[in-house]
């Protein structure tokens, strides 16, 4: 061999180990800015999946996109493995050689997360469908919709004269989070629900009849209710008998851990009027922390261990979810574990919880023991391991005794007063069983539904201004100004139409609630206490409160 | 001669012209070729690493509870820190790849052959002491895939027949990955492996310049009066053109692609994916394909092969008439190494 025909050769195979460097190189580079967080990691569709993957790229490459960045793609979870159904399950239909579901439901999700599962199925999310026969749902239903279809009463210009769907409201807004009964077409013109499949232990419907109904498109696949799907909300009730839906805060498709640690996740539906938790928490100096600290969060982090992977500031999910270094890390999917107080009802409750998660509402002390399966304390100290990452025992005993204080100031002074104001007009026939036909249950329900939610929720999480003007100021102002004159006026009216004896009966409930002490000074007046003030004010600013200092 | 000169002769008796001609080899003129002068690219990146591998331990703590934070302040708080990490690491794949093309070169025209046998079995001292400053190196990051790949380096060397345990035990400073590792790992990395190449460097440029550099004789070179230039200046000037032209890769390199960091190592998670640096990605392979004991014998035969292939060879040559089957030899075997590193490379796990 000559000595150019080997300087070819050296010189091909230095250049073919030059690119398989580079080419080398570039993995390795892709691959370590991968694990650095740099980028999103590379992702090879399973076997099982790579024919949905290829297709779904061109129809909805957002869905895939979304997919290739979560941590199912980087582990080798596709399409199928969530979606894939048995010929049994309602909803499932033939899909290119797959039996697939459109509704995935934390029964699937639990075949390989069986622990968060469990954890969530026993939460108080994933009874947020039991609104569907509550007094919320009446005022979607009834108050702001219509149970039945009506017919329009003029026409619209560029709309078809079609039935208004009166439940469009409770469709869109309170099932959007508490979760609707997912629902499918019938050929009867009706519709099919887990009601009337009557699942198995293992989801699979036990009424054939029932399946038998479901209308189906010529493909063979079943058509869902409208007003029920899509829906996400958080106690959905599925077609297999499980209660909620996990992508309600694990977003479809990336199923981001990431975005479900932070508070605009909750915010979905933890926010407005009634109970604007994300805005307290953004007032809060929890929330305010975490607004200047976010790139010191660590939210990429695998497990987000509180005292181990982030101490900056809290989240949602920090208090009352994620796992921290006191109690090994472990993550809870029910977040009433650590919740001592109930502040959803209009009296609140602490959550002393039966061994179904429920709080027991007996008095009787010998039934209270019975029944209680975890204490309000043993939740609070769970509450309060996660808070000595950051606050010493006695800074956190002293905030829960301000917060027990204030929670049974609203009860006492306002809420069980109000609840029994409004059982009186009730019991005295003074108003009708019917909610919200009467001016006073209106006020009622703002007082405790929202004023008073804010009230106890600002309280809970450190937000002065919602615990204050939003929520007791605004309490006060329901209470005096348009809750007592209500129930006066109605008493008035009742005896000027005959009916002494009830308006009496009215009349000493509310007579002898604003007899109490605390309430004492709104018809005794409370001159000494104003004399006072004044007094006060005139030595700190040198003049009296009705000339105020320039 | 000035009168410095006169004093520092008085003290250091050393004739210039005796000096210039101790320095200034003859060069064959295939040197005038740049893909010839690779010899010379290896050690400029060694003086590279000395450098950048300096500072980076002014500032490095060999110590599991240390080490990771303290390669964190190098890469994002020390003042470009950053750019000496990722030089020191781009020129440790560089160097690797100029010594595997030097050896390429060396091997496939014959140069290791007689007289040449002892210093190829220096230049394979070389190599083995490149890697494994490569492989403690890696280690020191003190992230899960160098935590992980050095338990897993420890594993493989305990299923050495007889040996393995001992091996293991000098690697790691104990039965297993512990708070005394690191600091075995840094002190091989910047003391003892460096002081061993210093060693071997001087002893490889001390033969060559014994034996001169092999000549190789191509058909369109002129005629015999020029077949030598000086070292200096004529290959001085080619090396330190090279010198300036690797100094702008790394730095590209570590601009476009700087040295990262993967997670803090957890001894009690393991990784999905165990990957070593790619210069071990062909015996990582092999292990997988072989297994255990039997990769690890095998791939010591490989590695005695090399050292004594110049005897082999010309054992080989005196009994057959293939005088050229080192070629094709060596022609598959860089094939394999090449195509096992893909392999390797591309495999997800």
């Amino acid at each position: 061999m000559t000595l150019e025909t080997k300087r070819i050769v050296i010189g091909s195979l230095g250049a073919l180990f030059l690119i398989s460097l580079v080419f080398v190189q570039w993995l390795e580079t892709t691959r370590r800015a991968e694990e650095a967080g740099l980028r999103p990691a590379r992702v090879v569709a399973p076997a099982s999946s790579a024919a949905c993957v290829e297709c779904h790229q061109e129809t909805n490459p957002g869905i895939i996109d979304h997919w290739r960045g979560s941590t199912h793609a980087a582990k080798g979870v596709g399409c199928v493995e969530c979606h894939q159904a048995v010929a049994e399950d309602p909803d499932s239909h033939s899909h290119y050689g797959f039996h697939i579901a459109t509704v995935v439901t934390p029964r699937d999700c639990g075949a390989c997360h069986p622990h968060e599962a469990e954890e969530f199925a026993q939460s108080h999310h994933a009874a947020g469908g039991d609104i569907l026969a509550s007094l919320d749902n009446f005022l979607a239903e009834t108050v702001e919709g219509a149970a039945q279809p009506f017919d329009p009463h003029s026409p619209t210009p560029g709309r078809p004269m079609e039935p208004v769907n009166g439940l469009a409201s409770a469709f869109l807004g309170c099932q959007q989070c508490h979760g609707s009964k997912v629902a499918l077409r019938a050929t009867d013109g009706g519709t099919v629900t887990v009601d009337d499949l009557s699942p198995d232990e293992n989801g699979i419907p036990t009424n054939a009849e029932a399946l038998d109904r479901i209308l189906r498109n010529d493909d063979g696949r079943p058509l869902f209710d409208a007003g029920s799907w899509p829906n996400t909300g958080i106690g959905r009730l599925n077609l297999d008998g499980s209660r909620g839906s996990c992508s309600a805060c694990h977003s479809r498709h990336d199923f981001s851990p990431r975005r479900a640690r932070q508070p605009e996740n909750c915010g979905k539906c933890h926010l407005g009027p009634d109970h604007p938790q994300k805005e307290i928490f953004e007032e809060s100096k929890h929330g305010v922390a975490y607004r200047d600290l976010t790139d010191s969060m660590n939210l990429e982090a695998e497990n987000w261990v509180l005292g181990e992977d982030y101490s900056a500031a809290p989240t949602c999910a920090t208090c009352h979810m994620s796992g921290h270094s006191r109690n090994n890390g472990r993550v809870t999917h029910d977040p009433g574990e650590r919740i001592s107080w109930t502040n959803r009802p209009p009296v609140s409750l602490p959550m002393d919880t039966d061994a179904e998660h429920r709080v027991v509402t007996t008095a009787d002390p010998a039934e209270r023991r019975e029944q209680i399966a975890d204490t309000a304390e043993a939740k609070r100290t769970r509450m309060k391991e996660v808070c000595s990452h950051c606050h010493t025992p006695d800074y956190v005993n002293a905030f829960y005794r301000q917060y027990d204080d204030f929670v049974t100031l609203y009860n006492e002074k306002f809420a069980k007063p109000g609840q029994a104001i409004m059982a009186a007009l009730l019991d005295q026939g003074l108003r009708s069983p019917t909610q919200f036909d009467e001016e006073i249950e209106w006020t009622w329900f703002y007082l405790w539904h929202h004023e008073g939610r804010r009230a106890r929720h600002g309280a809970s999480m450190m937000a002065p201004d919602y615990a204050h003007w939003h929520g007791m100021f605004e309490v006060a102002e329901r209470f005096y100004m348009e809750l007592i004159p209500q129930a006066r006026e109605m008493a008035d009216h009742a005896a000027a139409a005959g009916r002494g004896t009830q308006a009496r009966a009215v009349r000493n409930v509310v007579d002898s609630i604003l007899a109490r002490p605390e309430h004492a000074w709104f018809e005794g007046g409370a001159e000494a206490e104003a004399t006072r003030i004044r007094d006060a004010m005139t030595r700190r600013y040198g003049r009296a409160p009705e000339a105020p200092p320039e | 001669m000035t009168a410095i000169g006169r004093w520092l002769h008085d003290r250091l008796p050393v004739e210039p012209g005796a000096l210039r001609e101790l320095t200034n080899e003859p060069v064959p003129y295939h040197l005038k070729r740049w893909w010839f002068a690779l010899g010379g690219t290896p050690a400029y990146l060694f003086v590279v690493q000395i450098v950048t591998g300096i500072l980076l331990a002014f500032y490095y703590q060999p110590h599991p509870s240390t080490a990771y934070e303290s390669v964190r302040y190098i890469t994002e708080e020390a003042a470009f820190g950053w750019y000496l990490r990722s030089v020191h690491k781009w020129a440790a794949t560089l160097m690797i790849a100029a010594v595997v093309l030097h050896q390429t070169r060396v091997y496939f025209t014959g140069a290791y052959r007689k007289p040449r046998e002892v210093n190829w079995m220096v230049g394979m001292l070389l190599l083995v002491c490149t890697l494994m400053l490569g492989f403690t190196g890696y280690s020191l990051v003190f992230e899960q895939l160098s935590y992980w790949g050095a338990t897993v380096s420890a594993n493989i060397a305990d299923t050495i027949p007889v040996a393995g345990g001992f091996l293991k035990q000098m690697l790691l400073a104990g039965e297993a990955y512990n708070e005394r590792t690191l600091a075995r790992f840094f002190v091989l990395h910047a003391a003892v492996l460096p002081g061993f190449l210093v060693a071997l460097i001087a002893v490889h440029i001390a033969l060559v310049r014994l034996q001169g550099v092999t000549e190789l004789r191509f058909r369109n070179e002129p005629p015999d009066e020029n077949r030598k230039f000086p070292f200096i200046p004529d290959h001085l000037y080619t090396e330190l053109i090279i010198g300036l032209v690797l100094m702008v890769v790394l730095s590209a390199l570590a601009t476009l692609a700087p040295a990262t960091m993967g997670p803090l190592a957890d001894p009690r998670t393991t990784p999905e994916e165990i990957k070593p640096e790619w210069f071990f990605y062909v015996t990582f392979r092999w292990l997988k394909l072989m297994g255990g004991t039997a990769a690890v014998l095998s791939m010591g035969l490989v590695v005695f092969v090399m050292f004594a292939w110049p005897f082999i060879d010309a054992w080989f040559r005196r009994r057959t008439r293939l005088s050229e089957a080192s070629v094709w030899i060596g022609i598959a075997a860089t094939l394999l190494i090449i195509g096992m590193t893909i392999w390797e490379a591309v495999a997800p796990h």
